[in-house]
């Protein structure tokens, strides 16, 4: 027993000399740590060439658990893990403060001074709800970067926020639940939404959706069902097996958390459009493709600028070109899943032809510009812009005919409308 | 077949003395260490380091460890005070399950306070009329269960626990409705954010160095002392202590008991709204959900103190390093994620209120002579 016990403590010594060795790196003998700049000083062993790795710290706040194996803190955790990966750095050393609640400030606020007490360089906030305490404990940390997904708030040097133009890859999806109807010869659509007009993210979701399944089938129509809730397995279900029953929708897509209602698709014998992650491998008869995010590409960009900075944090915001992150297909920061089996001839053709109209930049979805397709024979689809002004299904016209897309601004925050051919009910 | 006997039988101690329960609970603490050693021994983590983190809360070799000392009291004050406050109900054997709610309740009055007179009183001033504003919110949406339960004898468990989540549904309405009306928001902000107190309405501090002393401790220690005067040298201090024993008992010596009831349960929930208020002028702004569970955990504190005002400054002070040690030492285990946090915790004090059971009842196990007939 005793050799046991003396054995264990030999272990955790070396294990705690090992834990300070790699903690007092950067706070080198600081030892009074009265002297805030001493803290994060990754420049000075940056310069050390004994080995490439980047001695950058990198912290995390959650919301969920990150022990998860779907979802969106799993999400933002692989897409930080893969990036540290490419990076050369080692994933295990991520510091992370996860179960933090949205709408408990103090709690938000000490979960971030102890992931900075921890030595992180650059601190990673993944809910929308972490605004306030980011923005505050970045003014009182200006040594360490600071970078909030979802949120809108930030300044010129070392807070940034970050999201992505999902809505290009709805509009994607959405050509493949047009060309599925067609095929069926079956106009109606099913849409499973958390939230419709109430966030803009989950409306412009919708309304980029349904003008890809109208670039194709202009008499689609996108049956909204909302759950009122991000994630719930059961009303998810309910929500899918409504529409299909309802209104006989022959693809169900959705805006929330799990794959139920691509599985309900399934079960029902009808198609569907996933979210977040590839759902073909939980619906293999069901699912035609989901639009996805690729945070990692995200986390990558943001990592590089961090190590750029040498440690002088304040110059994050400029090497990121910004204080706002908002990227799309061009920068693969989000796209559609591999097609299955299931979409319906020429469907890739049609998805390529726009993915590449959409990343040289000439046009974007929410504009005065329809598309339409040739698709000849031999399978060759060329593209057809034809002016036409956007509308919302109350008749206003939100852009007029050949006018160019609508502001960021609008798609992530001021969106309250559904285009005309969405149907709430 | 009629006569058989339960293997057991649970047996009152007579007289567990001090000495042995101090021993039994100290027992108790190693041995639910032990077994969180081996849960996070199975998660391949070193236990004597990740206790040795916990314990010391990540504060030796920090970046700045005058802020977790900061954040520490953040977390005691609150419990500390709730505790104390649920303390004072339960002697009365009044089951005030209603703290999260008052406390809530507290902390938005106060809110109320600081952003309409905010700008145009000085700092003390303002804290103490966001004092007040929270116990007195506190204390009437406490007050208004004791009063039902006094006139019609309504069930104070349930009421107290439903006023829960009135008051968390009441508050979440005001964080996710915008409108000129809400002067909580942030105006400039296209989606609900709550917005800053003013300035004097930040809780005081007294700068020691670096580290800034949170001016709500001291209150906190300072209601221990008065809590623990009134409870044992006032008359209404003992007051409490007969009604909670037999109010039959405390008519009969000629008390009021109804009267006594609602003084305590206003003192009671007034303080956890004063907790909710000090809480929110600490954070520095309001949040949709500012408790922290210590509605809550306040009764676990309450009960593993055995209702003594000295106990709850001891065990509030070990939940709070519990709570926060585990989050820190957590940060660097990739295994150890805030639910493994939680159980760790939930082990704990379940083997400690074991040990407590253990001080005060025996398991008499059958002889099997009587059994068998």
């Amino acid at each position: 027993m005793k050799k046991i016990l003396a054995l264990a403590l030999a272990a955790a010594m070396s294990l705690s000399l090992a834990a300070c060795g790699s903690g007092d790196k950067s706070n080198g003998k600081d030892s009074s740590a009265s002297n805030p700049g001493s803290a994060s000083n990754p420049g000075s062993s940056v310069s050390t060439p004994e080995d490439n790795k980047p001695s950058l710290k990198v912290g995390a706040i959650y919301i969920n658990s990150q022990n998860d194996t779907s979802g969106y803190t799993f999400q933002h955790h692989n897409g930080i893990t893969t990036a540290m990966k490419a990076l050369g750095m080692d994933p295990a050393e991520l510091i992370i403060v996860d179960g933090v609640p949205d709408g408990d400030d103090t709690a938000v606020a000490t979960a971030i001074d102890t992931v900075v007490n921890q030595g992180a360089d650059i601190v990673f906030g993944i809910s929308f709800g972490y605004l306030n305490a980011m923005e505050q404990k970045a003014a009182d940390y200006p040594d360490v970067i600071f970078s909030h997904g979802t949120g809108y708030k930030s300044n010129d040097t070392n807070f940034n926020n970050y999201f992505g133009r999902i809505y290009q890859a709805r509009y994607l999806a959405g050509i493949a639940a047009g060309m599925k109807t067609l095929e069926l010869e079956n106009n109606n659509i099913g849409y499973v939404a958390a939230y419709n007009l109430d966030y803009a993210e989950t409306c412009s979701g919708i309304n980029a959706f349904a003008l890809g399944a109208q670039s194709v089938n202009p008499d689609a129509v996108v049956h909204v069902n909302v759950i009122n809730a991000w994630g719930d397995e059961t009303l998810e279900r309910q929500a899918a097996q409504a529409l299909i029953d309802t209104y006989g929708c022959c693809v169900i897509s959705q805006h929330c958390d799990s794959a139920q209602p691509q599985l309900v698709a399934q079960e029902n014998g009808v198609f569907g459009c996933g979210y977040n992650s590839d759902m073909t491998e939980q619906a293999p008869n069901g699912h035609l493709t989901a639009a996805v995010w690729h945070w990692n590409v995200y986390y990558q960009t943001a990592l590089e600028a961090a190590i750029a900075c040498n440690g002088d944090a304040t110059k994050f915001v400029e090497n990121m070109n910004g204080p706002a992150y908002y990227a799309g297909l061009k920068e693969n920061f989000v796209d559609v899943s591999p097609l299955s089996s299931n979409c319906a001839p020429n469907t890739q053709a049609v998805i390529d032809a726009v993915r590449e109209l959409i990343v040289s930049g000439e046009w974007d979805v929410f504009s005065g510009v329809k598309l339409s397709y040739n698709i000849s024979e031999d399978g060759k689809v060329e593209i057809v812009r034809t002016d036409a002004d956007l509308v919302d299904n109350q008749g206003n016209v939100i852009v007029a005919a050949g006018g160019p897309s609508v502001e960021d601004s609008v798609i992530t925050g001021g969106m309250d409308y559904n285009v005309a051919g969405v149907e709430e009910g | 077949m009629k006569n058989r006997q339960p293997l057991f039988h649970v047996v009152k101690r007579e007289n567990a003395s001090l000495g042995r329960q101090a021993a039994a609970y100290f027992a108790a603490v190693v041995l639910a260490l032990a077994v969180g050693a081996v849960l996070l021994a199975v998660q391949g983590v070193e236990p004597l380091t990740f206790y040795r983190q916990m314990f010391t809360m990540g504060i030796p070799g920090s970046r700045y460890p005058w802020r977790a000392v900061e954040n520490f009291i953040r977390l005691f004050v609150p419990l500390l005070i709730v505790s104390l406050a649920l303390a004072l109900a339960f002697k009365m054997r009044f089951w005030n399950i209603g703290g999260e709610g008052q406390f809530i309740m507290g902390a938005f009055w106060a809110a109320v306070a600081g952003m309409q007179l905010g700008e145009s009183l000085p700092k003390p001033l303002m804290l103490l009329v966001m004092a007040l504003c929270g116990a007195l919110g506190g204390g009437l949406y406490g007050v208004f269960v004791a009063a039902l339960k006094v006139k019609w004898g309504t069930n104070e468990t349930l009421l107290t626990l439903m006023l829960n989540y009135i008051a968390l549904y009441f508050l979440q309405f005001f964080a996710e409705t915008k409108g000129e009306w809400n002067f909580f928001l942030d105006p400039e902000s296209a989606r609900p954010r709550f917005a800053r107190f003013p300035d004097s309405a930040q809780m005081m501090t007294i700068p020691i160095g670096p580290f800034n002393l949170n001016l709500s401790l001291v209150v906190a220690l300072v209601l221990c002392i008065l809590i623990f005067i009134y409870l044992s040298y006032t008359k209404r201090g003992y007051e409490i202590a007969v009604v909670g024993d037999s109010p039959n008992t405390a008519r009969y010596a000629g008390m009021r008991v109804g009267r006594i009831v609602i003084r305590t349960i206003f003192l009671s929930a007034a303080l956890i709204g004063m907790a909710g208020a000090f809480h929110v002028s600490s954070a520095g702004v309001m949040s949709a959900s500012p408790t922290n569970d210590v509605g809550w955990t306040g009764i676990v504190v309450a009960w593993l103190a055995k209702l003594n005002t000295a106990g709850i400054v001891v065990a509030s002070l070990l939940i709070t390093v519990l709570q926060y040690g585990c989050q820190t030492a957590s940060t660097t285990y990739p295994a150890i994620d805030s639910n493994f946090a939680s159980l760790l915790q939930g082990v704990i004090l379940f083997i400690v209120l074991a040990a407590d059971f253990f001080t005060r009842f025996r398991l008499a196990v059958r002889t099997g002579k009587e059994g068998t007939k």
